[in-house]
């Protein structure tokens, strides 16, 4: 039998290990480029799109930090931001949030107030979250600067750092997810992170028979 | 809508409730296009969870349009609180956190509070589903505790268990043998067609059967209570087949047969919505359906929505979403309580470790209501506080009094400190006039009085069998690992997301070219 994971239940190929698993889930308005980014970081290709990519829930890739594995399980959308109806549960057990807006785009910078309102609301108090300016490739378009987010980022204590980046350009993506996983993995150093209740049951997934509590079927 | 949303689709569906969203969930999956409404903010309608403001908010308004909410009413207990002796205000300062009003209200968020909630049987319906489906990577859950029954008015735990039965104390070592011979016997009940035993009870009551095994009172009262949740008048049949339920659902995941998702049963309708928008389903929540009528040429349902007409081949619809559904009777369906205590109900065994996640039927004559405890284990209300739902079929327009021998019998010998009080009815309606003559409307039920979702599954998979013959529903989702992006390789016409016949002919295919590969 194949080893799962058991946040996910994904099947995962028994020579790759990990030391940490991270759920990562990005936000932000339409059109500022999430899946561009996801892609960018996946695959390292840029992928110009048109829609949703049909059937991709998210995006697994792992990255050393610091002598460590770090697999990051990366959620995207599924354009459910279109109409801001991303439902609660998508932002459920979430380490990390990235919220990106498009800098020539000023109505995606104004709108962030309300990402971070929802991020607030639904995601636990020791989520991290880092603020991406994606298509910083477009200078000449540019409508949002970056010190306005740097300034807007210093009245936002939740918010860890903010980057440009350029999924097209390939500019600071892959340093954006870096960035975020050495923080998650020092942040879960340092024992800030609560314990994941061992009572939690993921559909699904096997476990040793010996494991479970003197449960056993009648039959 | 000023999007560039198509106005086009294939289905469209009304309501996020959990029906409406599996049947959207199951025709995304098969490559339909979908557009999903909801008049609401949030997910999940009469199914869905919510915090403490908006279920206040719900309870005070009577008047919205498309639910089939009635009857609501509220009351904060803690004002008598207040006047208490210093006392006592230092015996609750030992205790941890007072809970008021304020309190509460401050954490409305952390809660999530079900309008209908459910508990799933390890191998019920939905966990199948939800399997099957690879939806259950959504959703998380908790083994329920305990398993209990009223015994000389006290609650005790049921033991569940061949071990729990081995070591229990409240049974006798004769009555445990005749409880594991009766559970066998049910266990092994269908195999053998042609049993004698069994026989002679078809068509009779389980009642009758159980007493026919000479079973003692203590033991035939645990069953009926608890096991096959039975009343005096249920079937041989059907208490068999909720007995075999119980059983074949044991040992699979926790110490009793049941589990319950974590922050609530409102996680479904919105892993199911998850589900449709990844495969291309389109969310508008806040919109409500100003019209709905039938294009007399093309046959399509034209829904009008904000000022924007959508068609579709089929339309799903909760009921009452839809104006032509508005001027039905509404009839009173299911009465439900509700409860915030600061204490749990039940001894310290029931609840340990700082309150159990517990399950009760109660009976009164024929009439049995749902009494299901749910504490912050559940992550569904904060640390020291507990919620008790009450569920009973409704007899009446007045859920308080439905409910009041239940509430009479479970709050007699053990006072919870209750901080918060609610009641309201589920209602139900008649079908509304057909919308044009072909079948292309259709419109879902209000939940029944059940534990699992076996009706509201059975509901959906018969409405999708109507829409889409010969399609499978709900079919496995594949993983990600699975899945190759925008055909950087050939094979990202993957295997699953194929039909079953080209995915045989792949396989022959591929079989055959590695046969080719041997001859060279």
């Amino acid at each position: 039998m194949t080893a799962r994971n058991p946040q996910t239940l994904m099947a995962l190929p028994n020579e790759e290990n990990f030391d940490f698993l991270f759920k990562i889930v990005l936000i932000g308005d339409c059109g500022t480029g999430k899946t561009c980014i996801v892609d960018r970081f996946k695959t390292g290709n840029y992928i110009e799109r048109h829609g949703n990519t049909i059937g991709v829930d998210f995006s697994m890739k792992t990255i050393a930090v610091e002598a460590k594995q770090i697999k990051l399980q990366i959620w995207d959308t599924a354009g459910q931001e279109r109409f801001r109806t991303i439902t609660q549960s998508y932002y459920r057990s979430a380490n990390g949030v990235l919220i990106v807006y498009d800098i020539t785009k000023r109505s995606s910078f104004s709108n962030l107030q309300k990402w971070i309102e929802e991020v607030r609301r639904y995601t636990a108090s020791n989520v991290l979250i880092i603020l991406i300016g994606n298509k910083c490739d477009m200078e000449t378009e540019r409508e949002v600067d970056f010190e306005e987010a740097r300034q807007m980022c210093q009245y936002i204590p939740e918010i860890l750092f903010v980057m440009e980046t350029s999924a097209k350009e390939n500019m600071n993506v892959e340093d954006a997810f870096r960035c975020l996983a050495t923080e998650l993995k020092r942040q879960h150093d340092a024992n800030n992170v609560e314990a994941v209740d061992e009572n939690t049951i993921t559909l699904g997934q096997g476990k040793p028979l010996k494991s479970c509590s003197s449960s056993c079927n009648l039959t | 809508m000023a999007d560039d949303l198509p106005e086009q689709f294939d289905l469209i569906v009304i309501g996020t409730g959990f029906t409406e969203s599996c049947i959207a969930a199951a025709a995304s999956r098969v490559g339909k296009t979908v557009l999903h409404l909801d008049s609401n903010d949030y997910y999940g309608n009469v199914w869905g969870s919510v915090g403490v403001e908006d279920l206040i908010r719900l309870l005070a308004s009577d008047a919205v349009l498309h639910s089939t909410l009635r009857n609501g009413s509220y009351t904060w207990h803690d004002e008598s609180g207040d006047t208490s002796t210093s006392e006592g205000d230092e015996m609750k300062e030992e205790t941890g956190q007072q809970w008021t009003r304020e309190t509460v209200l401050a954490m409305s968020r952390r809660f999530c509070i079900d309008l209908c909630p459910r508990i799933l049987y390890s191998s019920g319906e939905l966990v199948q589903l939800l399997i099957q489906s690879n939806i259950c990577r959504y959703t998380e859950f908790r083994a329920v505790d305990n398993v209990c029954m009223q015994q000389n008015g006290n609650i005790v735990s049921i033991p569940c268990s061949r071990s729990d039965i081995f070591n229990t104390k409240s049974l006798t070592i004769v009555e445990k043998r005749l409880l594991m011979k009766f559970m066998n016997a049910c266990n092994d009940y269908g195999e053998d067609k042609c049993n004698e035993d069994t026989l002679a009870f078809r068509g009779r009551t389980f009642a009758e059967y159980l007493q026919a095994q000479r079973v003692t009172e203590k033991i035939a009262s645990c069953v009926m209570q608890a096991i096959a949740m039975c009343g005096p008048n249920t079937s041989f049949e059907e208490g068999m087949l909720r007995t075999q339920r119980f059983l074949r659902s044991l040992g699979r995941y926790g110490n009793t047969p049941f589990l319950y998702p974590m922050y609530g049963c409102g996680e479904f309708p919105q892993s199911f919505c998850r589900q449709c928008a990844v495969y291309g389903g389109i969310y508008c929540l806040q919109r409500s359906v100003d019209d709905c009528a039938v294009d007399a040429n093309s046959k399509e349902v034209l829904i009008s929505s904000a000022g924007t007409t959508f068609r579709a081949k089929h339309v799903v619809s909760a009921p009452r979403y839809l104006p032509a559904s508005r001027d039905c009777v509404m009839r009173p369906h299911l009465s439900r309580g509700l409860f915030l205590s600061s204490t749990p109900l039940g001894n310290e065994v029931l609840n340990k470790g700082g309150g159990g996640v517990n399950i009760l039927r109660l009976m009164e004559g024929v009439r049995e209501a749902i009494f299901i405890q749910l504490s912050h284990f559940s992550g569904a209300c904060p640390k020291g506080l507990y919620l008790f739902h009450v569920t009973t079929p409704a007899v009446s327009d007045d859920p308080a009094e439905d409910l009041r021998p239940f509430t009479m019998q479970l709050f007699q010998n053990s006072t919870p400190e209750i901080v918060f009080s609610s009641y309201f009815t589920l209602t139900t309606q008649s079908q509304p006039d057909k919308v044009g003559a072909d079948d292309a409307v259709f419109y879902t039920d209000a939940p029944s009085f059940e534990m699992d979702f076996y009706d509201a599954i059975a509901n959906a998979r018969d409405i999708f069998g109507r829409l889409y013959t010969d399609v499978e529903f709900l079919p496995r989702a594949p993983d990600v690992e699975e899945i190759v992006v925008d055909g950087e390789d050939p094979s990202a016409l993957n295997e699953h997301s194929l039909p079953e016949d080209l995915r045989a002919q792949l396989q022959d295919m591929q079989q055959a070219t590695e046969q080719m590969d041997i001859q060279d």
